[in-house]
């Protein structure tokens, strides 16, 4: 049997539940390399020039763990996902430069996705990668239906069960458990809504934002994400900030922080990778409008590889503090 | 009306010469300096690129001139250049400024969309007369691309250090108060003349060095330091391809016909690199491939965080074709005696790269000779 391994990285947090179904219903293995740590990072950001950004380098240390564990790797050139909305150039050159930086890796299946270019080209592009494994067109359509319904599920279990993305993909990888939800229904000792903004890679890898959300709930916040929220919510906080948007993962960023900053949330945390070119603006964006609206507090928080937990922690502490004193200050007011 | 632009090399003499055939009240902010950079930097996000820092500052120090609507470039290509004037817009307005942003996206419509612009922005002026002042800022700025790479021959042959480039800042301001084609081709040949008459060293030939990388950066020597004329104090041969007037004649006028002059450099990037990954990028691979066996060596110039460039700087390394390359981060943190060392460092490197080429070429010819 093919093994196909996927890095656990970039864009495995939004679609690792459909590419896992496409390549399972074409009779391939699909292997995951492991959680980051400390060891993977490092030896991404060896392979790659200083100012790439931390998750590019976080990708190639999954690249590298994954050498040996399979045949071939998938790493897709997504371009973009909507017309005339495009994606950042890391992701279009990632195939090329994990060839480049990492020439032992095992052979890369790449695939161009690119809505511009309409979607013949799309089930073209579909099809080519699905004839690796088959002859069989009717087998590589099925393939892909099944994907896409995977795919759906998967953003359905986000946003109307409130699961994050690697809750969403363990209750779909074990799906005979089915565990009663337990949901944070816990609401008497919740403090307030944080909503944290940001790509997925960033949120959900814990070794690089230092168990940022854990942190919250530890400290019995209710912990806001931008798969929460409807496509529809997220499309016109966007449109009611910048417009149009101009990257595919905006959305994400300038459409939740946009749309906390008004639902009357606690605080939000912006949280962006240095180096990131679509962050730097999109996240000043959100900056802007938090310091305009002046109602809810905002801070954002940039990681890279040097960035220490304890700066983090203390970070999140002065800002949860802040919070905290706003709140008694403005029942004071009301009083 | 008071219209205001960023600053990109000399850029700004074309467009005057365009704005005022066409009676358009036009504000040439300061040509870039600390100032500019201080402004750009204190204002700007912090993760962003030098070309957004340095603009803004220009933006800003027009708006101080009193422009009230400022041009700025944008368009879908895939860097951050589409957001700039978005972004821009939002800094200026939170900075108490009360001006329109016009942006000028020149990537989809080509010539058309520009001429459109121009026409709005002229209160509706005939279309006769607006061709005829693009075409005089055209001829323009042919004038002063040619002069330059006139310039680029010299520098590092001079006998006096520096000649070339009082000739060329001489021309560039003769062009500047050219009137009409007749004077402008004037200044062109006088000035062409003078460089060939400059007294030069008498040296084997120099050291030929490719300046690729993005855009801006390339054509804006306030950015890169004038890297151009330390590499000429350094007796070494600058060849660059990126010239705005070329810039302008493919992407304006051959383009939409059919001709792409950088096909060839795609075609050359292809096996490294398979798709456009907006900016520079693309071309920057390409360059390093083709110039391989041209030239001694290369400086990649890229803003800080330019991500197009990046990705390009991790691929250039593992191509097949191999000549030295130099890349040189370009942000307001860089300083001139650093760079100056690397350049040397570089310099030294290719020198000894050639002799040792022709000593062995040498040692062929000799052991050919011997049988």
């Amino acid at each position: 049997m093919i093994k196909v391994g996927i890095p656990r990285a970039l864009l495995y947090y939004q679609y690792y539940p459909m590419w896992k179904t496409f390549f399972e219903e074409l009779g391939a293995e699909v292997v995951v390399s492991p959680l980051t740590t400390q060891a993977i990072l490092s030896s991404g950001s060896s392979r790659v020039v200083a100012d790439t950004c931390l998750p590019v380098k976080v990708f190639c240390g999954h690249v590298l763990a994954l050498i040996g564990e399979c045949d071939y790797i998938f790493i897709p050139a997504i371009c973009s996902v909507k017309t005339k909305i495009y994606n950042c150039s890391k992701f279009l050159g990632l195939p090329d430069m994990t060839k480049a930086v990492i020439p032992e890796s095992p052979p890369i299946f790449d695939i161009d996705i690119d809505i511009n270019k309409g979607k013949r080209e799309l089930y073209r592009a579909i099809y080519k990668l699905g004839r690796r494994f088959t002859w069989n067109p009717f087998k590589v359509r099925q393939a892909g239906i099944a994907a896409w319904q995977a795919h759906l599920k998967y953003r359905q279990l986000m946003s109307i069960h409130g699961l994050t993305p690697p809750q969403a993909i363990e209750r779909i990888s074990n799906k005979s458990e089915a565990k009663p939800e337990i949901p944070p229904s816990s609401p008497t000792q919740t403090q307030a809504a944080i909503a944290v903004v940001g790509h997925p890679y960033l949120l959900y890898d814990e070794h690089i934002n230092h168990r940022l959300i854990h942190r919250l709930e530890k400290a019995h916040y209710k912990v806001l994400m931008p798969e929460m929220l409807t496509a529809e919510e997220l499309k016109l906080a966007t449109t009611r900030l910048v417009g149009r948007s101009y990257w595919t993962y905006e959305e994400e960023v300038v459409g939740a922080g946009g749309h906390y900053l008004e639902s009357g949330v606690g605080g939000v945390i912006g949280i962006m990778a240095f180096g990131c070119g679509p962050d730097s603006l999109m996240m000043d964006m959100v900056h802007r409008r938090a310091a305009r609206l002046r109602t809810t507090a905002f801070m954002s928080l940039t990681l890279e590889e040097h960035t220490a937990e304890a700066g983090v922690v203390t970070r999140l502490e002065a800002f949860l503090d802040m919070i905290q004193r706003r709140k008694r200050s403005q029942v004071e007011v009301c009083v | 009306m008071r219209i205001g632009m960023p600053h990109m090399g000399n850029l700004y003499i074309p467009f005057k010469a365009l704005f005022q055939r066409l009676n358009i009240d036009f504000v040439i902010p300061p040509l870039n300096n600390q100032r500019t950079l201080s402004l750009g930097v204190r204002h700007s996000p912090e993760g962003m690129c030098i070309p957004f820092k340095l603009t803004l500052g220009n933006l800003i120090e027009a708006t101080e001139l009193g422009a009230d609507t400022l041009l700025m470039p944008a368009g879908s290509g895939i860097c951050r250049l589409g957001y700039y004037a978005k972004t821009q817009e939002q800094i200026l307005h939170d900075l108490g400024y009360n001006i329109a942003m016009v942006s000028v996206g020149v990537s989809q419509r080509k010539l058309f969309g520009l001429l459109e612009m121009i026409k709005r922005l002229s209160n509706n002026a005939p279309w006769s007369k607006i061709i005829s002042a693009f075409r005089f800022g055209l001829a323009k700025l042919n004038a002063m691309d040619r002069i330059e790479r006139a310039v680029q021959k010299i520098r590092p042959v001079e006998r006096i250090k520096g000649t070339a480039n009082k000739l060329f800042a001489k021309a560039i301001k003769a062009i500047d108060q050219a009137d009409d084609y007749n004077t402008l081709k004037k200044v062109q040949i006088n000035c062409i003349d003078q460089l060939n008459q400059v007294t030069k060293v008498s040296k084997a030939q120099p050291l030929v060095v490719g300046i690729i990388g993005e855009f801006y950066v390339l054509l804006e020597p306030f950015s890169n330091l004038d890297v151009e004329s330390e590499l000429g104090k350094l007796g070494v041969e600058v060849r660059r391809t990126t010239f705005v007037s070329e810039w302008t004649k493919f992407s304006l006028f051959l383009n939409p016909l059919g001709m792409n002059e950088k096909d060839r450099i795609h075609k050359a990037a292809l096996p490294y690199l398979k798709r456009d990954i907006g900016g520079d990028g693309w071309e920057s691979v390409g360059e390093k491939v083709l110039h391989a066996t041209e030239y001694d060596g290369l400086i990649h110039l890229a803003p800080f965080t330019c991500m197009p460039e990046i990705v390009a700087q991790n691929i250039m390394p593992s191509t097949k074709e191999n000549i030295p390359v130099l890349t040189i981060l370009c942000d307001e943190q860089i300083a001139k005696p650093g760079m100056l060392t690397r350049l040397e460092a570089f310099v030294d490197l290719l020198e000894h790269r050639r002799r040792a080429q022709s000593n062995s070429l040498r040692r062929e010819h000799g052991s050919l000779s011997g049988h």
